[in-house]
């Protein structure tokens, strides 16, 4: 909470005022840079990153436990054609960066070719998330209330809720970005998620379960009916539990409620389009641009713009610009989500997903916040047209294989459909499916689009970054159930 | 950086708290990426920070930071005592009785190769390239896709420091070696499947040729892989996959999971939670083992620890804080090697024996329910038929609940996994429900 706050501005003084500080000026970017290409390397960036993050946590009644972390450090990476070299510091005096920039230098091993950095040119970059009340103005002591209230209204919504815990982060954050072109690139990335977990018992049985609600915001991101909604979905996930059952095992229609359904999307079919994948040619998307993959009312996007999402970036972590990224229209596969390095490979522009975890890492092709466009039903009529099948309503994980093309989420509550209607409640089931095989098989999209409001959390080569999903309900005419019987 | 954390012990006190703890880490990694031919990425760090757990007033923060500037360090600690007095005090946290920091095993762990730093550029991508050869070295080797290989090592350093008196310093590295292969099936698939190797020290680490070899036997074998069907069946679960099962299990022996009464294994000390083959002990001081430490994450002193004794759950993982909740005597909170009571055959004999069945060589995705036991996998594997591994199988799941799938445990192989602390065999379960077609 000692971080000063800087007003406003995304230009090079702005950016320079913030990480000035640390020690950070033009010289020893310009320093690094230089020991960057010192090699013969075709081009180089680096990635100053400073964040501060705040959780708290709500265990037995009081919030009584804190936890804080301050990253300060610079990523250098020099890249040669498709190869890259990466080194990064936390001691930002610029003998260790110099050292950082010359070990990345070693990608290439040629003498260094005679190439002066340019001016400095500050890109100008949306405000997709800026903060009305920035974490680093709010006292400890203010987002207390917070949790208790979340707690007070978790054992008000049923008596058998019997232990709540609550967790709360925030997050706040800059990063400056340089490139070898002279561009840079500043922004100032909040983050906050609270998560709400309950233990029920009901006859001597215990069931636990909760919700969690995520954006890139400030204090006011939080209000009385946000904090409610997640109670109440948090306590009915719980509780239901008690009546909930095993689907049975086997193959069976899939119907994806509306929000977070969206994972079978990230798994099925985003990560298959990362243009890494794809240029290594180990993608099971790898020749399929430009060809129907889906029904023709089957429309995917990768949207960098949603205000406020947490899958939302004003830029992206190479400081090219990030919209929304059209990957399957009408049907269609359109284009594959990319790094610098994938646009340079195919001779395409970077599609603004380029990201990575912290300085630590070199950006990869990663998704943002990825959502299927409404359709043509009701989602009434999808749930009626079905005989036999599982509602999923919402989901704990996924993950998929990249080149096989199975894919799997964890489904943690859901219901049997049983002659169009929602008959019992299931949870804890797994399910399996072959990403182009059901994208072929969806054959019913909803018009009630809901870009899910969680914490999700994207995993890939030991990288961690924030993303968001979406999904009007729709119905896949088969995958594999993992029930019991 | 030992001076940092005394420093930070020594500056939380000044700012008022009553106990301290910090510990400071310097990490070497380098890593080389190879694909095809060439260098795909090179990475190569030294990373650093420290952290500090902080005790004021009864009540409990902890913080870490890589600013490791004088100035920044001195706010650092000021701003987090700040914080943690805001807090809501909580009685139970303290420091460990300093009494369980004694008896420290005198053994010499080996846990740091002596030679680490001898290994040149040159020769971690000659490694990375006889990888890839021997990946490629195969009739099938056209089908190949591409071969993604990685060289990859480290040091580790960190020093532990109480405002009790404890200081602790453990240093480690390690060395890893993997190969990935991806080959292009009749029906457009691309199946991938991959091999990993390390050890702590450098001679240790198995041939590159063996590795590169292993992941294209392992991925070629993967063509033309189909569901199988729905039913109940006997399951192999191979040593080196059979670390997700167990984990799961072992998610059950946390404390804090017993005292927010969110585990499976919960009031469950000594009780019978799987059939006698079920015999697994933590053991933290296997010399050169990944997961061994003479003190834990406290800086309690290290100690052999009976987890299932022929079935009977024997201990938890009892860390400080969640024992004083519980009035349970603490163990420690994290496990280190897991040391197994083997059987006396290997998968062929294992294999034999079960006829027909699954045989599960990696799971894809899928999750578990701690506070039920629940679980459900995605696998993939082969048909066992006639005690032989026949076609292989995917797109499949599995599911079931540990408090019975334990019972069902028909046998241990005698092979436990090298790369993996947990160490797991060869499991053999009877009755596993499976989902396919």
């Amino acid at each position: 909470m000692s971080t000063a706050h800087v007003s406003g501005g995304t230009g090079l003084a702005a950016a320079l005022q913030y990480f000035g500080r640390f020690g950070v000026d033009e010289a020893l970017i310009r320093t690094a840079l230089a020991a960057a290409l010192a090699r013969g390397g075709d081009r180089a960036d680096v990635y100053f990153q400073h964040r501060v993050a705040h959780s708290l946590g709500l265990e037995d009644g009081a919030v009584n436990r804190a936890w804080s972390g301050i990253e300060l450090g610079v990523g250098i990476r020099v890249l040669r054609g498709d190869q890259t070299g990466y080194g990064y510091t936390e001691d930002l005096t610029p003998e260790s960066v110099r050292q950082a920039a010359l070990t990345a230098a070693a990608i290439a091993d040629g003498p260094s070719r005679e190439r002066p950095i340019p001016q400095l040119v500050a890109t100008a970059i949306p405000q997709r998330y800026p903060a009305k009340t920035p974490w680093d103005q709010v006292a400890a002591a203010t987002r207390l209330p917070l949790l208790q209230r979340v707690q007070e209204r978790a054992f008000a919504a049923d008596p058998r809720v019997q232990k709540v815990t609550v967790h709360f982060s925030d997050e706040e954050g800059a990063v400056l970005m340089v490139d070898s072109d002279g561009r840079v690139a500043f922004d100032t990335q909040p983050m906050t998620l609270i998560h709400l977990s309950c233990m029920a018992e009901e006859n001597g049985r215990r069931e636990s379960n909760g919700g969690n609600i995520a954006g890139r915001a400030g204090l006011e991101f939080y209000n009385d009916a946000k904090l409610d909604k997640l109670v109440r979905e948090a306590v009915d996930r719980t509780t239901i539990l008690f009546e909930a059952g095993q689907p049975p095992a086997g193959e069976m229609p899939v119907v994806l409620g509306a929000g977070s359904s969206g994972i079978l999307l990230h798994e099925a079919i985003g990560h298959g389009l990362e243009a890494d994948f794809n240029r290594k040619g180990v993608s099971i998307y790898a020749d399929k641009l430009g060809k129907p993959i889906a029904a023709p009312f089957v429309t995917v996007v990768d949207d960098a713009t949603n205000e406020g999402a947490r899958g939302a970036i004003n830029i992206d972590d190479e400081g090219n610009a990030a919209g929304v990224t059209t990957l399957i229209h009408d049907g269609v596969l359109q284009t594959y989500l990319h790094d610098s390095i994938s646009a340079r490979h195919y001779g395409v522009q970077p599609t603004g997903n380029g990201r990575r975890e912290s300085f630590r890492h070199a950006p990869l092709p990663r998704m943002r916040s990825t959502y299927m466009l409404p359709g043509p039903h009701t989602p009434e009529e999808i749930i009626a047209s079905v005989d036999r099948g599982i509602y999923c309503g919402n989901f704990a994980n996924g993950q998929v294989q990249i080149g096989a093309g199975d894919f799997t989420f964890y489904v943690k509550n859901g219901w049997l459909i049983e002659g169009g209607k929602l008959t019992r409640p299931i949870k804890d089931v797994n399910l399996i499916g072959n990403g182009p095989k059901v994208l072929e098989q969806i054959d019913m999209v909803g018009n009630d689009l809901k870009i899910d409001d969680g914490g999700w959390t994207c995993g890939k080569d030991g990288q961690s970054v924030p993303v968001s999903q979406g999904m009007p309900t729709t119905r896949v005419r088969a995958m594999t159930v993992g029930g019991r019987g | 950086m030992l001076e940092i954390a005394e420093q930070v012990v020594e500056r939380a006190r000044i700012h008022g708290a009553q106990q301290a703890a910090a510990g400071a880490y310097q990490v070497r990694e380098v890593s080389v990426q190879w694909r095809d031919g060439a260098v795909e990425k090179l990475t190569e760090a030294t990373t650093r920070g420290v952290g500090v757990e902080l005790y004021v007033d009864g009540r409990y923060a902890s913080v870490s930071t890589s600013d490791l500037r004088p100035d920044a360090l001195d706010t650092f600690v000021g701003d987090a005592i700040a914080m943690t007095r805001a807090l809501a005090p909580d009685p139970f946290r303290a420091l460990p009785d300093p009494q369980l920091y004694r008896g420290q095993s005198d053994v010499d762990l080996q846990l740091a190769d002596p030679n680490y730093g001898a290994l040149t550029a040159v020769a971690r991508r000659e490694l990375a390239q006889q990888l890839e050869a021997a990946a490629r070295d195969t009739p099938d080797g056209a089908r190949i896709l591409s071969a993604t290989t990685s060289v990859s090592d480290s040091q580790s350093r960190s020093w532990r420091v109480h405002s009790d008196g404890f200081v602790g310093q453990k240093v480690g590295t390690s060395y890893w070696l993997g190969a990935e292969v991806s080959v292009q099936d009749a029906d457009g698939r691309r199946p991938e499947d991959a091999c990993y190797a390390g050890a702590r020290w450098r001679g240790d680490v198995p041939d590159p040729q063996g590795i590169g070899a292993e992941a294209t036997r392992r991925t070629l074998s993967r063509l033309g892989s189909r569901k199988p069907e729905s039913g109940q069946v006997t399951l192999v679960v191979d040593a080196r996959a059979a670390g997700r099962v167990v984990s799961s299990l072992l998610g059950g022996l946390s404390a804090a999971g017993w005292q927010q009464k969110r585990s499976f294994l919960e009031g469950k000390l000594g009780a019978q939670i799987g059939n006698a083959l079920l015999d697994v002990t933590d053991d933290p001081l296997v010399v050169r083992g990944l997961g061994s430490r003479r003190f834990d994450g406290e800086g309690m002193a290290a100690r052999e620890m009976a987890l299932f004794a022929a079935g009977v759950l024997k201990n938890g993982l009892v860390d400080t804080y969640y024992g004083k909740k519980l009035q349970m005597a603490p163990t420690t909170g994290r496990l280190s090697n897991l040391r197994w009571r083997l059987g006396a055959k290997g998968r062929e004999a294992l294999l034999r024996d079960v006829g027909d069945g699954i045989f599960v060589t990696g799971f894809l995705g899928g999750n578990a329910n701690g506070t039920t036991g629940d679980f459900s996998w995605g696998i993939q594997g082969f048909a066992i038929r006639a005690g032989q591994l026949a076609e292989p199988i995917g797109e499949a799941n599995i599911s079931g609940n540990h408090l019975t799938l334990w019972p069902a445990l028909l046998a241990v192989g005698d092979d436990p996994y090298r790369y993996s602390a947990l160490r797991t065999p060869t499991l053999v379960f009877g009755g596993v429900n499976v989902a396919g077609r």
